[in-house]
């Protein structure tokens, strides 16, 4: 790919730079009304909820400890009081047993639903603080290239152009891998001074981050102007006639295959070994002397509510729409023949570069869900103590946490790509990056076809 | 491409996504209810396995085959996105031999004539 094409000047990629302060803007608001503004009056909630419970707690105390003096008295003959005075006792003593458990599931109730929105509003501005250096860094590298260094239309259309751009951007995942280990620590660190960190590993990652985004910032600067001539095609068996970029997705996605494949396997070689309440229900004879309760799986904890499971299901339905949107941004740059539809609709995307932008868009903000929502399902989870600590937690959260890696890093490709359809824009002749990109973004939904069912449902 | 098929007024897309969303609704509401909605006929362990299998394959189809174009693209990328599958295979059965039950547990011709798979 290289840089020929339309001229672009240094002001377009300062748009990238706005685009990365408007995004910032929308997660501080969302950080505000979120983490702040509601999770606060749940937090208020929950500490009522909390000393609700504490009360009933004591009150259960008490009237079991009146029963069970009144009993002992009873028994050895030594009070004044009837049968029925024990008997009311007893109810007394089980309605507050009720009453506590009540207020211990309403306590539960308020504390998750305060985490929710807690949660949810942090991890949005962790999102958009990501999302703004990414985009903004990048765009801001660009702008600051001297305009002469841009595509200028003057290049032979038919010439290929290698790039060193992959070869820089493998290299900084190196350096960023090699300190990896270190930045983890250090990052501990930060958190506990019983922790001490070695400064220079760590240096070698940051090292590595910022090679990383010199060589995407790079990446984009090529991309950019491209307007569709130059693609590359393969010349030998068995690609022949095919571009080479879509081949090497699809050897990529083929790579992607077998490390899901190794999570699942895990995970499958695993599960059916344990001794899950399912199974023991099931009447699985190696479970038979197995107690209920044994072994818990998120699954266990998450299929039977709907409130626990919505946020894995709203994933899947979000994912698939998501998918959906891309495969309409990549028909609508396509179609020369696009006309704008009527109604709210027609308002929503009256030009085709609008509409392609806004689709990706819808991508994009569907993509950002899911994370939050993972987020939020995971804090739910390790609230009631399903953390990375047991075997089933740590193949839980190691494949579901790849998954939700594949999808950010997908995001991030995605800002660009909203970039590039607000600033050039896609038609008929450039939509490779979208159909590529939506190779990628697919083989994500797919993995999650697989994921969902085997993590969630089974 | 797949949007020049148009079946009432709608490309294959359309029609793909509404099959996925289907599909999704169905494997969720297998699990979630022990029974089949307004029936006593109880959803087995065995059945919700055939659903979530049955079903993970037709939304997988779904994606690479409309999504991905794999339909229309040339066979090569659908070879080149099968071969991991040998690997899948491999590992399953490697997850069907190490399990406990995996050796005494299945049937004859799983087992070719080893010795150990009766006296372990």
């Amino acid at each position: 790919m290289s840089g020929q094409g339309a001229h672009l000047d240094n002001s377009v990629w300062m748009r990238a730079v706005v685009m990365g302060g408007i995004i910032l803007t929308i997660g501080i608001v969302l950080f505000g009304a979120l983490a702040i503004g509601v999770a606060g009056q749940k937090q208020i909630a929950w500490d009522d909820a909390e000393t609700a419970y504490h009360e009933a707690e004591h009150d259960y105390e008490v009237a079991y400890e009146n029963y069970t003096i009144a009993l002992a008295e009873f028994e050895t003959g030594n009070t004044t009081l009837t049968q029925a005075d024990l008997d009311e006792l007893h109810d007394e003593y089980e309605d507050m047993h009720h009453a506590e458990e009540e207020a211990h599931h309403d306590e539960i109730k308020a504390h998750l639903s305060y985490l929710s929105y807690r949660v949810s509003g942090i991890t949005v501005l962790l999102m958009s603080i990501s999302y703004a250096s990414f985009i903004g860094v990048g765009g801001f590298l660009n702008a600051s290239k001297p305009n002469a260094d841009h595509g200028d239309g003057h290049d032979d259309h038919d010439e290929h152009h290698g790039s060193s751009t992959p070869i820089v951007f493998a290299f900084g995942i190196m350096l960023f891998l090699i300190g990896f280990p270190d930045f983890v620590i250090a990052c501990k660190a930060l958190l506990s001074s019983e922790v001490t960190a070695d400064v220079s590993m760590m240096a070698l990652s940051m090292v590595g981050l910022a090679t990383i985004v010199v060589a995407i910032a790079n990446w984009w600067f090529e991309d950019l102007p491209f307007t569709g001539s130059g693609e590359q095609i393969a010349t030998s068996y068995p690609f022949e006639g095919e571009h080479i970029r879509k081949v090497g997705l699809w050897v990529f996605i083929m790579s992607e295959i077998m490390v899901f494949a190794t999570f699942f396997s895990s995970y499958l070689r695993m599960r059916t070994e344990w001794c899950t309440d399912w199974a023991i229900r099931d009447g699985v004879e190696a479970c038979a002397d197995v107690p209920e309760g044994t072994v818990v799986t998120a699954s266990d904890l998450l299929r039977y509510d709907v409130a626990t499971l919505m946020p894995g299901a709203i994933n899947t339905f979000a994912l698939i729409i998501s998918s959906y949107t891309i495969v309409l941004a990549l028909k609508t740059a396509k179609d020369t023949n696009w006309k704008p539809s009527t109604g709210f609709m027609g308002k929503l995307m009256p030009t085709r570069k609008a509409a392609v932008r806004n689709y990706l868009i819808a991508t994009l903000a569907l993509g950002s869900l899911f994370i939050v929502l993972k987020l939020v399902e995971w804090s739910h989870l390790v609230a009631e103590g399903f953390d990375i600590g047991t075997v089933q937690g740590s193949i839980f959260y190691i494949a579901t946490g790849a998954h939700g890696l594949h999808v950010f890093i997908g995001l991030l490709v995605m800002l660009y790509l909203v970039f590039k359809s607000d600033t050039v824009g896609f038609d008929e002749n450039n939509a490779q990056g979208i159909e590529y990109f939506g190779l990628y973004w697919h083989f994500v939904d797919l993995a999650w076809v697989v994921i969902f069912p085997a993590f969630y449902l089974y | 491409m797949g949007e020049h098929i148009e079946f009432m007024g709608k490309d294959i897309y359309f029609w793909n996504f509404i099959v996925l969303m289907f599909f999704t609704l169905f494997e969720v509401g297998a699990v979630f209810f022990e029974t089949i909605p307004f029936t006593e006929i109880e959803i087995t362990k065995l059945a919700v396995w055939g659903i979530l299998i049955v079903v993970g394959i037709i939304k997988g189809y779904g994606i690479a085959a409309f999504f991905m174009h794999l339909r229309d693209d040339p066979r090569i990328y659908t070879r080149t996105a099968l071969f991991p599958v040998l690997f899948v295979l491999l590992m399953l059965w490697g997850i069907g031999l190490s399990n406990p039950a995996g050796v005494t547990d299945l049937p004859s011709w799983c087992t070719p004539n080893w010795d150990y798979a009766t006296t372990r």
